[in-house]
């Protein structure tokens, strides 16, 4: 398989090094792989994928795009990566139909193949209707459709795509997943950031997470899993305010780590399970209901940042 | 959740990129830049076409209060008088496209993240400058002409209209475009843009005979008039429009061609809109 993309070393730093985008990233992506980046808003991920596209320059490392620095081939990376950014739309005066046939053609295709290609994009975003609708009109999820559809459009060799579910409601998410997988299976090799970690791990091989601008693990979804596989979840949703004072109780269970204004949650060993349940109906503690159930790609991710020792660097964007 | 995946391990490469080269055209580059400038100039097309009748509302604005100015606060002027003054209005008109309009699209787009979008794409940076530049034309030529036909019916000057005034015009903007798309792509916020080509246009505009003679400026103006291209731009809109193509039109219009090069060289060599350092 080929290498699509070696990372050697990647630094990115602003203001003199003060602040620090990536530090030392490393990784690997094969022709075919689907990876997933992982992590929290502000650890890196975008200022990465940028790099990888060309728009930014490391400050030191490497990027290698098939074997050559992607700054030295910039015009090869655009005829060959397809890259989907958070950026607001350029298009908003196109109408949806324009945007994607306009693009389709920026990207080399024929008019017949451009028009084929747009029609049947409209057709699997269900946006027939609207395709004389201008894109400033249309709805957010909408106008996310049809920006990942200038993505899809022109079958580029490889996809980055950051965060392509946002705003979407559940069935477009779906709708991008399976596309994102149908264009995989034709060999395209897709670099993804997201949020939606659950999503994810359906779609993904590998997973890359990043925190703090450092790559924390990389590694196939199912040897991440192995990390925490003799552990279980126990998620508590307790009173209002109360979730700090139920954390320190129940300190003796683990690290809790806060999901939501009243929501925390942590790894504990499998075999003690039964000790915590147990402890919980014991403890009159505010506690409204609790869960108690296997770890999934989340809570890999949680595992791991937690394992991480903060940087020692003063500030991180 | 992995054994669901699609293995594509044993997928041939040759065939993957036959798949996806599949509707590609097969051009030339010189083909390719064509069809891809004629593209963007399309999608430049899209922004005013909804917004058309403002664009000639607003063109129109520009040469009526020239006319008022003129009615107002001109006494008896000589034709040469008109003449200058009108001439020197059309061209302001370019130059405000070429360089001001330019430079605040140019980072107006860059700061709102679009070129994103472009820079992703495998498309010439001088192409979409020039589609850029094309819509920027459309939209001040109707102000050229509004004002020659008011310099011709209001005032009774007689302008002789050649193909000579193509060159010259087109000469004109890109001459100042250079400038206009280097401060929008270099300016760190749109701001500064905004301040900065206030500050070079009226430079180049009032401080070069554009709407003076050169022997009405200051000793020092009139050498330093000579490296900007708006003192040949004068010179030669003024001519060709007054008495058609001569030698000092051409001689002109070549400095204009040669301002205009050094505008491209400046954008192809130092504008990278790919890679931000």
């Amino acid at each position: 398989m080929e290498m699509i993309y070696q990372l050697e070393h990647v630094n990115k730093t602003y203001k003199k090094g003060k602040v620090v985008a990536n530090q030392d990233i490393s990784l690997d992506i094969q022709q075919g792989e689907i990876l997933g980046l992982l992590g929290p808003n502000g650890a890196g991920k975008s200022t990465l994928i940028k790099q990888m596209v060309g728009h930014l320059a490391p400050s030191s490392g490497t990027v290698r795009y098939r074997g050559a620095s992607v700054q030295t081939q910039t015009k090869r990376v655009a005829q060959e990566v397809a890259y989907y950014s958070q950026e607001p739309h350029a298009l908003t005066s196109l109408k949806t139909w324009e945007a994607l046939y306009f693009t389709g053609r920026l990207r080399g295709l024929t008019k017949e193949s451009a028009r084929k290609q747009t029609e049947e994009l409209l057709e699997r975003f269900g946006m027939q209707d609207l395709r004389h609708k201008l894109l400033k009109n249309v709805s957010g999820g909408q106008k996310r459709l049809i920006g990942i559809g200038t993505c899809l459009i022109g079958y580029s060799p490889v996809m980055i795509l950051d965060e392509p579910t946002n705003e979407l409601d559940p069935k477009k998410r779906r709708l991008v997943w399976d596309l994102i997988q149908e264009r995989n299976r034709q060999g395209v090799t897709v670099i993804l950031v997201t949020h939606n970690v659950l999503e994810a791990e359906q779609v993904v091989d590998k997973v890359a997470v990043v925190n703090h601008g450092r790559l924390l693990a990389i590694d196939h979804v199912s040897v991440l899993k192995q990390r925490v596989d003799q552990r279980m979840k126990l998620e508590i949703t307790t009173s209002l305010g109360e979730s700090e004072h139920v954390s320190q109780c129940l300190s003796a269970l683990g690290q809790w780590t806060q999901i939501g204004e009243n929501r925390i949650r942590t790894l504990i060993e499998k075999q003690d399970a039964s000790y915590a349940i147990e402890f919980l109906s014991k403890h009159h503690l505010p506690i409204q209901e609790y869960s108690l159930v296997p770890p999934n790609l989340e809570d890999v991710y949680f595992h791991i940042d937690d394992e991480q020792h903060k940087p020692d660097q003063a500030e991180v964007v | 959740m992995e054994q669901l995946k699609p293995s594509i391990q044993s997928q041939n490469t040759q065939l993957q990129e036959a798949v996806i080269l599949q509707g590609h055209e097969q051009q030339s580059l010189i083909q390719r830049r064509i069809t891809e400038w004629l593209i963007l100039a399309r999608i430049q097309f899209t922004i005013i076409r909804e917004a058309w009748v403002w664009i000639f509302i607003m063109a129109c604005m520009f040469p009526l209060t020239t006319l008022l100015f003129l009615k107002f606060f001109t006494v008896d002027p000589t034709p040469a008088v008109m003449t200058r003054i009108i001439t020197g209005n059309m061209l302001f008109g370019l130059i405000v496209m070429g360089l001001n309009s330019m430079a605040q699209e140019i980072s107006w787009q860059k700061h709102q993240g679009h070129f994103t979008y472009y820079s992703s794409l495998p498309i010439a940076k001088v192409n979409f400058i020039f589609a850029n530049l094309l819509r920027g034309l459309i939209m001040s030529v109707p102000s050229f002409i509004i004002l020659a036909m008011i310099g011709q019916l209001a005032y009774g000057i007689q302008f002789h209209y050649s193909w000579g005034l193509v060159p010259v015009l087109l000469l004109t903007v890109f001459s100042v475009v250079g400038a206009g798309v280097l401060i929008g792509f270099w300016s760190p916020n749109h701001q500064l843009t905004n301040m900065l080509v206030q500050a070079l246009m009226m430079f180049i505009s009032f401080l070069t005979p554009v709407m003076v003679d050169m022997d009405q400026l200051p000793a020092i103006l009139q050498w330093s008039a000579y490296i900007f291209p708006t003192t040949y731009a004068a010179a030669a809109m003024r001519e060709v429009l007054i008495s058609g193509w001569s030698g000092s039109v051409a001689w002109n219009t070549f400095a204009l061609l040669l301002f205009s090069l050094i505008s491209i060289i400046l954008i192809l060599k130092k504008v990278d809109w790919r890679v931000d350092k």
